[in-house]
């Protein structure tokens, strides 16, 4: 095979072992790789009734076919299982190194089976793979974790990891990878935990055959050239990084506030790209084979918050900050590295903390239950407790471990979650921004801006601009964002590589790579095929239509300041149109016809 | 009418928003009046070839002028103008 390399790995860590298989051709083709190849597995061999938790459930680690090669952005794998969030096929995707080095050693996807009885780590060295003892490491932070597996492996291995979160089974645990890139989101870290599998080290001396190499390589520098000549990819977050879009978002009044009460804050400018910039920005820092570079490698000097590392992104600046009331930048940051030391979701953890403190504010939590802090909105020196106590498991912090849905629920306001579907929705007000609302609604693991990033022509005015407040339109923009990015993770490469290329070149450089025919009919066509077959998934577990939907404060709570004040958001006047574009019936469950279309 | 300046703006105007005591009737006579101001790297930086340039974000009152009919656009001495590179994230 070219592009792919032809050989997976099963690892049943309840029998201790190990299995090489070949890589099915016909799979990788429709699938592609990555993110549509794991739905594919964990679709075709787990029970959707399985508990996430339990041993039934699989955990897949798959690169894409790009992953690894010199493609622009191409260090992207994919981490697909049942969430224990909420249950669908879910999965995270991460940059950095390591999915590269899983290629370099000799494997499209790593299959992690049944639970250890003790704690383990997978090491990986080529041909070599060996389950071996990691009961020392277990308590162990994220940095600890890869500093003791690289002096027990090798100096240069590439290392995914868990950190406490994940080993406490938090429903909102991350898997890190090069200490500070997430595969964040679904609660991936706990199922990781669940298994009792602490980490895996790779390393790789292999190489990754192109069918074509003179057409590749032209594809590519097209590819390269296109990207960086567009001011986002080429300059833009290089410079700023994706902090950048606190103060667009908030001067377009879809920047939520004080866990969604309002979508526009007077003091946004204080946590935003430019001010990391002039106080703690080091440098950029890019992934493998990225020409993007928007990583931020930071350094925070204030005595409180003091500390050394990466980040944060936009969505964990937003989330712990504004969303929190809070407008000290050391603090957020402060917390990031926190997660990322815990191994939590940035996201899920700080919407749970603005959502907490909602309910402090209303009087549903007390001292009582807070371990005696006082959760006003603001209070930054708080927040960041919140954060150490989510991380280790410790007192109030073991409720906040389960998301904010749970948490609100347990007080009878599960309304006062914004989430979808249990997952945290991330930082574009769908009042304020309509068709990322409808996105969110519908999307397949819950509440999710990356897999459907209509703010790109909504409001950066990109492409095709749109009027983010108008409905009509949404649907169909909707589901070729959704598509063109189930084909795009599925294919290895970076969601921010489409700000200077889309799919006809995608197409192209896959086809040259593999050797398999794409047009870019056929690449969109597997991103619908990946998508309905997630939303098939989701029907078995149980989801139904009535889940197609956004918290009722974006529905019936107009935005009481800023640009977008007094808007809603209107889905009902989206969605009957998206079932009907998507090829499914008025329950939201595609039709005969639509599966067989897609050879589903 | 109140210029709020971000990112490289800032960098390029020396200054993070400007009070503007005139009263333009449109986006293109803003943009004029602010090249005027600031020089050819700002002017640069909003024209290309006598059209918004796609490098910039502009927003008046929170919307995108590229949905409002871009330079033509009318602007109102109460209005707030936010005026950024293009750039993004997720």
């Amino acid at each position: 095979m070219n592009g792919w390399i032809g050989t997976t790995l099963r690892v049943d860590l309840s029998r201790g072992t190990i299995k090489r298989e070949r890589t099915n051709k016909l799979v990788a083709r429709d699938y592609i790789g990555a993110r549509g190849m794991g739905v594919k597995i964990i679709s075709d061999e787990v029970d959707p009734s399985a508990d996430a938790l339990g041993p039934d459930n699989k955990l897949v680690f798959a690169p894409g076919p790009f992953t690894g090669t010199f493609a622009p952005s191409a260090g992207r794998y994919n981490v697909i299982t049942k969430s224990p969030l909420n249950g669908t096929i879910a999965g995270s995707n991460s940059g950095g190194v390591f999915g590269p080095e899983l290629k370099f050693a000799g494997y499209d996807a790593v299959i992690i089976e049944g639970q250890a009885k003790k704690p383990v780590y997978l090491w990986i060295k080529n041909d070599l793979v060996e389950i071996r003892d990691a009961s020392a490491m277990w308590g162990m932070t994220v940095a600890d974790t890869t500093d003791a597996l690289r002096e027990q492996t090798d100096p240069d291995a590439k290392v995914a990891c868990i950190g406490p979160a994940g080993e406490n089974l938090s429903l909102i645990a991350s898997i890190m990878n090069e200490m500070h890139r997430a595969a964040g989101r679904t609660g991936v870290g706990a199922v990781m935990g669940s298994k009792k599998l602490k980490a895996i080290a790779v390393i790789g001396t292999g190489e990754i055959t192109v069918a074509d190499p003179v057409a590749f390589k032209a594809a590519v520098m097209d590819a390269r050239g296109k990207i960086q000549a567009n001011p986002v990819g080429g300059v833009g977050l290089k410079a700023y990084g994706t902090d950048v879009l606190v103060n667009i978002l908030n001067q377009s009044g879809a920047l939520p506030v004080n866990n969604w009460q309002d979508a526009y804050s007077p003091v946004a400018d204080k946590i935003g790209g430019e001010s990391l910039a002039a106080n703690q920005l080091v440098r950029p820092k890019g992934c493998f084979a990225c020409i993007i570079s928007c990583g931020r490698a930071t350094k925070v000097t204030n005595p409180a918050y003091a500390g050394v590392g990466e980040g944060p992104e936009y969505e964990s600046a937003w989330a712990f900050g504004v969303d929190s009331g809070i407008d000290n930048l050391d603090a957020i940051i402060k917390a990031n590295y926190l997660c990322n030391e815990y191994g939590l979701d940035t996201i899920s953890m700080g919407s749970t903390i603005a959502c907490a403190m909602e309910l402090y504010e209303l009087g549903l939590l007390t001292k009582k239950d807070t371990d005696g802090l006082d959760l006003s909105f603001g209070n930054a020196e708080v927040m960041v407790e919140l954060v150490r106590k989510t991380g280790v498991g410790e007192g109030f912090g073991k409720r906040l471990q389960e998301g904010s849905y749970r948490l609100a629920d347990s007080v009878g306001r599960p309304d006062l979650s914004m989430t979808v579907k249990k997952q945290e929705m991330p930082a574009y007000d769908p009042r304020g921004v309509q068709g990322i609302g409808l996105n969110y609604a519908t999307n397949n693991r819950g509440g999710c801006h990356v897999r459907g990033y209509t703010i790109a022509v909504e409001v950066l005015g990109q492409g095709a601009p749109t009027d983010p407040h108008a409905t009509e339109g949404k649907a169909a923009l909707d589901i070729v964002f959704q598509d063109l990015t189930s084909a795009l993770d599925s294919s290895g490469s970076c969601l921010f590589a489409t700000f200077g290329i889309g799919g006809a070149e995608l197409a192209g450089m896959l086809s040259a790579l593999t050797g398999v025919d794409y047009s870019l009919e056929e690449f969109m066509k597997a991103g619908a095929r990946i998508w309905n077959l997630e939303r098939l998934w989701n029907l078995k577990v149980g989801y139904t239509a009535a889940d197609d939907t956004l918290p009722v404060r974006l529905l019936t709570e107009p935005i009481k300041t800023g640009p977008s004040k007094g808007r809603v958001n209107h889905l009902d006047q989206m969605l009957p149109e998206y079932y009907a574009l998507r090829g499914w019936d008025a329950a939201g469950v595609p039709t005969p016809e639509k599966l067989a279309e897609l050879a589903l | 009418m109140l210029i709020k300046y971000f990112a490289t703006f800032r960098e390029l105007t020396k200054e993070n928003s400007l009070v503007l005591n005139a009263e333009p009737a449109n986006i293109a006579e803003l943009l004029e009046l602010l090249s005027d101001r600031y020089g050819t790297p700002f002017r640069k930086a909003v024209f290309e070839d006598g059209e918004l340039s796609s490098l910039m974000i502009l927003l008046v009152n929170g919307r995108n002028v590229r949905i409002t009919g871009g330079l033509a656009t009318p602007v109102n001495p109460t209005d707030e103008v936010s005026v950024f590179p293009m750039v993004a994230g997720g």
